[in-house]
């Protein structure tokens, strides 16, 4: 039976413009001019290190990856069937990908004899700084180069790289086991290796 | 009686030690629900959305963010620390919005569930004395009082009143659209904040540079900057792609308007998924290419000088364009960075100023256009440690030249095709020409249609309940000398807004009389009088229409 007051209405009503105004807000507008651009290019999403280790039969099965590499050949994931795959994403230049790539390079030689096969996915990048990197680095794996991010959206609905770098460790069966998001030393990255190939998948 | 007495006392202190903990509780639910907090936290969010608009935020414009920090170093760490970088997802904005929630929300549904009681209630007895009321007549009648309640009934009822009858009485109510009208607008209300906080929870928000030429797909690695809602995560988001085709930017050519844009006309192609097809869509300011949900709008642009850096040992170690960030709008004279960290014997890195419409003025190249009628790119070159490799991230336009020297060389603007040497054989460095980009906002807000139509039904609500005001008319008939009845009209407006209620009572009244006295109602008193037949016919007519009545009424004075 309350009645209620006009100034109660006034009120809410000033609320309801406010929080429509805060809805509306989502879309951007305004002049293309006076609304400095910028964005900061390659600016990456940014992450500590942080690792995810998925259960024997809990494992998103990788998707069927193809596409040419930076060097220009033809490379296939599924050619790796059998083999344990430490997948990649970087960019030469994203500077924690420049600090982890000696331990991933030395990795890939080490453990090359036990069934590891590693394979980098490219982002981002230009193929003469792609090139330069790997160079530097003594990256003896091939990387897919990957400009218009299509391997990346390929994960989409399993595992999806949400930081560069993101290592992704695939099973002998083809099961995602490992996401690490940001940067891996060479200890961290070879004990997750170690620990998925001593697992029967 | 003194010990029941103590015992009294001593239960009453003690529930009032805890009613007082109780009591506090109760309290502060009052304070904050009440109207005063409530808007004292709407001007805090007004205020405290004024360091967004002022300084630059992370979200909309992150090189803006760059240059202040370096335009103010010391003030800019600490601004960070307070979030004024970044005030719509600060702790406490996110603190006044969330107590403006709760307050709204812990005002408005009680209000919703009274509001719904009071629109199914039905009219209160009649008050034994309509005279008191602020609108009242009386007249005497033929019939019988449980007649002339039933034919007021019935008239009131023809008038969609809502009714109630007792005994030699009928209650009516009429005007609960305003209560509909109170109850869409509250209702309306609680969507909306609802709908803002499923924008906050499900949707997010990006932001993308892209040059002609180039394509990216909806994928947080491809997202310059990302701010995912609370439960979106990455493989939530909608898996299109967009390629950029072109990009034209007209401006004014003269008079006072002159490097105003005229238009910004971006071609896209896209794929809502992969293996989708290709669609093109032309994005203009405003225009936003909505895929999947997701709005895509066109926020800004600018130039991306393509350059070759060739290294000390020959090799090219970086061949492409390099996106600039213009520093004036209207001339778009724009800077920018190249780094080499691949570079041998020595890294590389670049700082340059990038003038699409270079003139000569006073010695000194400045841009006066922001059409590119006569690029120029001027670097000035460094060498030493980009300080890349330690892992830390930086930005893509900033050199740390804390491990860096320059190097001494003659600062001349390039043309397209020149290059020029670096000292102590570490290579050479060539302008190639340029490529435009722009960049995108992508937003993703599940809320943001909900939010507009309640936005749209709230104020419908507030208007319905504002035009509409409730009144509730009394009919008491009472046993009268020679088997007439004494019929009192009592009427009250429920509501201060708009008036007209008199002239509504008075038509009532009007109506009634008519109907019950059997004339026209001019004199009532006088007209009440007369002889039986009249007033019988009148009752043998009883439902006629009332409208038909008021329009002959005026006709037989």
């Amino acid at each position: 039976m309350s009645r209620l007051p006009g100034r109660f209405h006034a009120a809410l009503g000033a609320a309801v413009a406010v929080l429509a105004g805060m809805a509306a807000a989502g879309c951007a507008g305004g002049d293309i001019g006076a609304n400095s651009p910028g964005s900061s290019g390659q600016s990456f999403v940014s992450h500590s290190y942080e690792s995810t280790f998925y259960q024997v039969g809990h494992r998103p099965a990788v998707p069927a990856v193809a596409g040419s590499t930076i060097s220009g050949r033809r490379l296939s994931l599924a050619s790796y069937r059998g083999d344990t795959i430490v997948l990649n994403f970087w960019g030469s230049w994203c500077a924690p990908c420049r600090a982890e790539a000696p331990a991933l390079g030395q990795l890939a030689r080490n453990m090359a004899s036990r069934g590891v096969r590693f394979v980098g996915i490219d982002i981002r990048d230009q193929p003469d700084s792609a090139q330069a990197f790997m160079q530097t680095f003594n990256v003896g794996y091939p990387s897919l180069n990957d400009p218009g991010d299509e391997i990346a959206l390929e994960f989409h609905s399993t595992v999806p790289p949400a930081a560069i770098p993101t290592t992704l460790i695939i099973d002998r069966s083809g099961g995602i086991a490992v996401r690490i998001f940001g940067a891996s030393s060479f200890s961290q990255l070879q004990a997750l290796i170690s620990k998925v190939i001593g697992q029967r998948a | 009686m003194t010990a029941s007495q103590e015992d009294a006392t001593t239960s009453t202190a003690i529930r009032g030690a805890a009613l007082g903990a109780l009591g506090w509780l109760r309290w502060t639910w009052r304070q904050l629900t009440s109207m005063r907090t409530a808007l004292i936290l709407l001007f805090l969010l007004a205020l405290a959305s004024v360091p967004g608009s002022m300084l630059p935020q992370e979200g909309i414009d992150p090189a803006a963010v760059t240059q202040y920090y370096q335009s103010h170093p010391a003030l800019a760490p600490i601004l960070n620390r307070l979030s004024l970088f970044n005030v719509f997802a600060a702790p406490w904005f996110a603190a006044i919005y969330i107590l403006l929630f709760a307050s709204l929300a812990g005002c408005v549904l009680p209000r919703t569930v009274r509001l719904v009681g009071s629109a199914r209630q039905r009219p209160p007895r009649a008050p034994s004395n309509l005279a008191r009321l602020p609108s009242s007549a009386s007249y005497t009648t033929e019939l019988t009082p449980a007649s002339a309640i039933e034919s007021a009934a019935a008239l009131l009822r023809r008038r969609r009143f809502r009714l109630h009858t007792g005994d030699g009485w009928v209650s009516a109510e009429k005007g609960y659209l305003r209560e509909l009208g109170n109850l869409l607008f509250h209702i309306a209300l609680l969507v909306l904040l609802f709908s803002v906080g499923l924008g906050g929870v499900f949707g997010y928000k990006a932001n993308r540079l892209l040059i002609v030429g180039q394509g990216f797909a909806n994928t947080p690695t491809a997202l310059d900057v990302f701010r995912p809602g609370r439960l979106v995560g990455p493989g939530n988001l909608q898996p299109f792609s967009i390629n950029l085709q072109n990009f034209h930017a007209q401006y004014v050519t003269s008079g006072p308007e002159l490097d105003q844009p005229l238009s910004y006309n971006a071609g896209l192609s896209y794929q809502t998924q992969p293996g989708a097809p290709v669609r093109h869509y032309a994005l203009r300011v405003n225009h936003p290419l909505v895929v999947d949900g997701v709005s895509v709008y066109l926020i800004g642009h600018g130039y991306a000088p393509v350059v070759r850096v060739t290294d000390g040992t020959g090799t090219v170690r970086w061949d492409g364009p390099v996106p600039f960030i213009p520093v004036d709008q209207s001339t778009m004279t724009s800077e920018g960075v190249v780094k080499v960290p691949d570079a041998r014997p020595a890294q590389l890195g670049f700082a340059g100023v990038f003038l699409p419409s270079a003139v000569d003025a006073a010695g000194t190249l400045e841009s006066a256009f922001p059409s590119a009628l006569n690029p120029r790119l001027s670097l000035i070159g460094f060498s030493g440690n980009l300080g890349m490799n330690s892992g830390e991230a930086q930005s893509v336009y900033q050199l740390d030249t804390k491990g860096l020297h320059q190097l001494r060389m003659a600062a001349r603007p390039l043309a397209a095709g020149q290059s020029m040497t670096l000292p102590n054989g570490l290579g050479t460095v060539t302008y190639l020409g340029y490529q435009q980009w722009i960049s995108l906002a992508i937003t993703y807000d599940p809320g943001q249609m909900p939010a507009l139509i309640s936005g749209f039904a709230a104020l419908a609500g507030l208007i319905l309940s504002f035009l509409v005001r409730r009144r509730r008319v009394f009919v008491r008939a009472v046993p009268a000398a020679d088997g007439r009845a004494t019929v009192t009209f009592g009427g009250l407006a429920r509501s201060d807004a708009a008036g007209g209620f008199e002239s509504e009572f008075a038509e009532l009244a009007q109506l009634l009389r008519a109907e019950q006295a059997g004339t026209s109602g001019a004199a009532p008193e006088a007209l009440a009088e007369p002889d039986r037949d009249s007033g019988e016919a009148e009752t043998a007519g009883a439902d006629v229409d009332p409208h038909e009545v008021a329009l002959t009424g005026p006709d037989g004075e």
